[in-house]
């Protein structure tokens, strides 16, 4: 949900139920004061009565208007039972049954009670209370109406200089190495946010930058002493005693110095397109790139007796050349290793996808692991474990999709390139 | 032939140069940026071999000063940066060649005499061992003056071997010689032996005698007997 939303659900409920509230009580209190007044004016006739009756020891003469009522009622006997009281009836005074305020009150004229009954008609405070209620409505529905209006608009407005930061954030990469530059917005919370944004982007980039410096260093510090166990190595080779009884344990450790430059080369690799620090730019015929590399492995492929199947269109993506022989490379290379002897290759190049299928004996991979670093399957100790990793990643900085599917004994890999 | 070795690591200075001097090249050493400068300035080498990061200075910038200076000599770079950024602006500050750590001996050998023979055209393109002849510009082979055919794997064999003679060569050293290291083969170096053993044979029935030896299963040497 929107905070918008959430806010306006808030604010809605909040105002209505006010409203409710209010208007219960407005209705209360002012069907109370126009009680009250009522009953005022009916006092003020009961005192007239009075003091009329006080006077001329008679009852005044009834002169019957349309919003009030008097009737003498002669009480039997002596009783005074009924007090000055107020009353809410219905009653038939004209044609219809209508709501009136009765006051009773007793009085004495001459030597008899009469109960006095004077009746105002209810229908104007009625009529009145009905105007109030309608006015008090139709403000509640024009100021939630106004209100979300408002909110719409306004709200919108307001929160633009957020959104715009969202996008800005949302289209910023580290490896750009540029600066995130945030305008300040006049309002305070907005500015800040983009403050506090910027100082982080600023703090990253240069965790980054040294990030990365660490890495190249970190590569010359290493590489190093790997030339030199290797350059010793070729050293050692050279002296016949030596090498006669110690021949397995030098090719041990060569192919363990091989290994860990190998290793070496491909976290660097792979931390680098991590890192987006590749460009995507360069017009290339992957058909080409494909056919050049099947060429360097095809002897690799006789002296197994693998049978290479090529069905290539004329491709061309956007790639980085580099990247995309690597690519190629990877995919190339475990195709041929986890072959079996005598088995094929088929690479099947479309305008939309490349696939690269091979036979094999190792049964299904593990599809949800394939692609993790130093995933490996069985009889693969050798490997660096970073082949296909990097594999996925330079696909996911290409927004390609890699898929694997095992079907009649075979890996296969389709790269999808999910043009537009 | 004279050869300037800048690298500031000691135990690998003193590798490439013992590797280089047995190969009869003439080596200088330097681990530092300044001694370098001076050496580049009052000397012409014919190749230079420059490890990019030096104490003292960038291995570039004696790029530069060697294209002031208008000296023409040749320039492998050796760095442990394999930075696409650097190798391109290596080359184009005139370096001949890059390679990068952790190399072969073997490799770099050859790295330099291909280096050296492109400079020296005046020289000979003749590389001769016994009774085998390579036109390193042709790129052809004869075995006493009559030319065979070689296929080009082949002829790369032959002239790493001959180039690093009397010196024992890894299989891995060969694989990676042969096809890069992009290749990751492990331990299949079967496509290898095919190539050897064809080479040899061409060799042998030309009339050439049997130079190439195999070491304790582990590698290859191309030796007179």
């Amino acid at each position: 949900m929107k905070l918008f939303d959430k806010y306006n659900r808030l604010n809605i409920t909040a105002t209505i139920l006010t409203f409710v509230v209010g208007s219960c009580a407005f209705y209360f209190l002012i069907n109370y004061i126009l009680l009250r007044q009522l009953d005022e004016s009916l006092k003020t006739e009961q005192q007239e009565i009075v003091s009329f009756v006080n006077k001329h020891d008679a009852l005044p003469e009834i002169t019957p208007t349309k919003d009030q009522y008097i009737q003498f009622n002669a009480n039997k006997g002596d009783e005074i039972k009924i007090k000055n009281e107020f009353l809410t009836l219905k009653k038939k005074h004209e044609k219809e049954e209508e709501n009136y305020r009765e006051l009773q009150f007793v009085v004495k004229a001459g030597d008899k009670h009469y109960t006095v009954l004077v009746d105002k008609p209810l229908e104007e405070t009625e009529a009145l209370l009905q105007v109030i209620i309608g006015v008090t409505i139709a403000m509640i529905a024009i100021i939630l109406l106004v209100g979300y209006l408002i909110n719409r608009t306004v709200i919108r407005r307001l929160w633009k200089p957020f959104y715009l930061t969202i996008d800005q954030v949302k289209n910023y990469h580290l490896a750009d190495q540029s600066d995130l530059k945030l305008e300040n917005s006049e309002i305070d919370e907005f500015s800040l946010l983009n403050q506090s944004i910027n100082e982080m982007t600023e703090r990253i980039q240069k965790d980054y930058g040294s990030l990365k410096n660490f890495t190249g260093q970190a590569a010359h510090e290493m590489q190093t002493p790997l030339a030199v166990i290797r350059t010793k190595l070729d050293t050692l080779i050279q002296n016949e005693t030596v090498l006669e009884k110690n021949a397995q344990h030098i090719v041990d450790i060569e192919k363990a110095v091989q290994r860990l430059s190998r290793l070496h080369q491909s976290l660097l690799l792979l931390t680098k397109v991590e890192n987006r620090q590749f460009q995507l730019n360069e017009e290339l015929r992957l058909d080409n790139i494909i056919r050049d590399k099947c060429a360097e492995y095809s002897e690799m492929a006789e002296s197994l007796n693998l049978n290479f199947s090529l069905q290539i269109d004329h491709v061309t993506i956007k790639f980085h050349h580099h990247l995309a022989e690597i690519l190629i490379n990877n995919l190339l290379n475990n195709a041929i290793r986890y072959n079996k002897a005598g088995g094929g290759i088929e690479i099947c190049l479309t305008h939309n996808n490349l696939s690269i299928t091979n036979t094999s004996e190792t049964g299904q991979l593990d599809a949800k692991n394939l692609f993790k670093r130093f995933y490996r399957g069985q009889n693969s100790e050798d490997g660096t474990g970073l082949g296909l990793s990097i594999v996925k990643q330079i696909c996911d900085l290409a927004d390609y999709t890699i898929e694997y599917q095992y079907v009649n004994s075979r890996h296969d890999f389709t790269i999808h390139f999910n043009r537009g | 032939m004279k050869i300037l070795i800048v690298e500031d690591e000691p135990a690998l200075n003193k590798s490439m140069a013992d590797y280089l001097s047995s190969q009869q090249y003439l080596c200088e050493s330097v681990n530092n940026f300044k001694d370098a400068l001076e050496k580049i300035e009052l000397y012409q080498y014919d190749c230079i071999v420059l490890d990019l990061m030096l104490p003292g200075g960038n291995g570039l910038q004696l790029l530069e000063a060697l294209k002031k200076a208008n000296k023409t000599d040749g320039v492998i770079i050796i760095s442990a940066k394999n930075e696409l950024d650097d190798k391109i602006k290596g080359i184009s500050l005139g370096a001949d060649d890059y390679l990068t750590k952790p190399f072969h001996l073997s490799e770099l050998s050859v790295r330099i005499a291909a280096i050296i023979r492109r400079k020296n055209l005046q020289g000979s393109n003749q590389l001769i061992f016994e009774e085998i002849g390579i036109d390193v510009q042709a790129r052809t082979v004869s075995i006493n003056k009559t030319p065979i055919v070689l296929t080009r794997k082949e002829y790369e064999l032959l002239l790493y071997f001959i180039i690093n003679k009397n010196r024992v060569l890894s299989k891995n050293t060969i694989a990676e010689h042969l096809w890069g290291d992009d290749m990751d083969m492990a331990d299949n170096y079967d496509f290898i032996y095919a190539h050897i053993k064809n080479l040899r044979k061409k060799l042998l029935a030309a009339g050439a005698g049997d130079y190439i030896q195999s070491v304790y299963g582990m590698g290859y040497k191309f030796a007179l007997r």
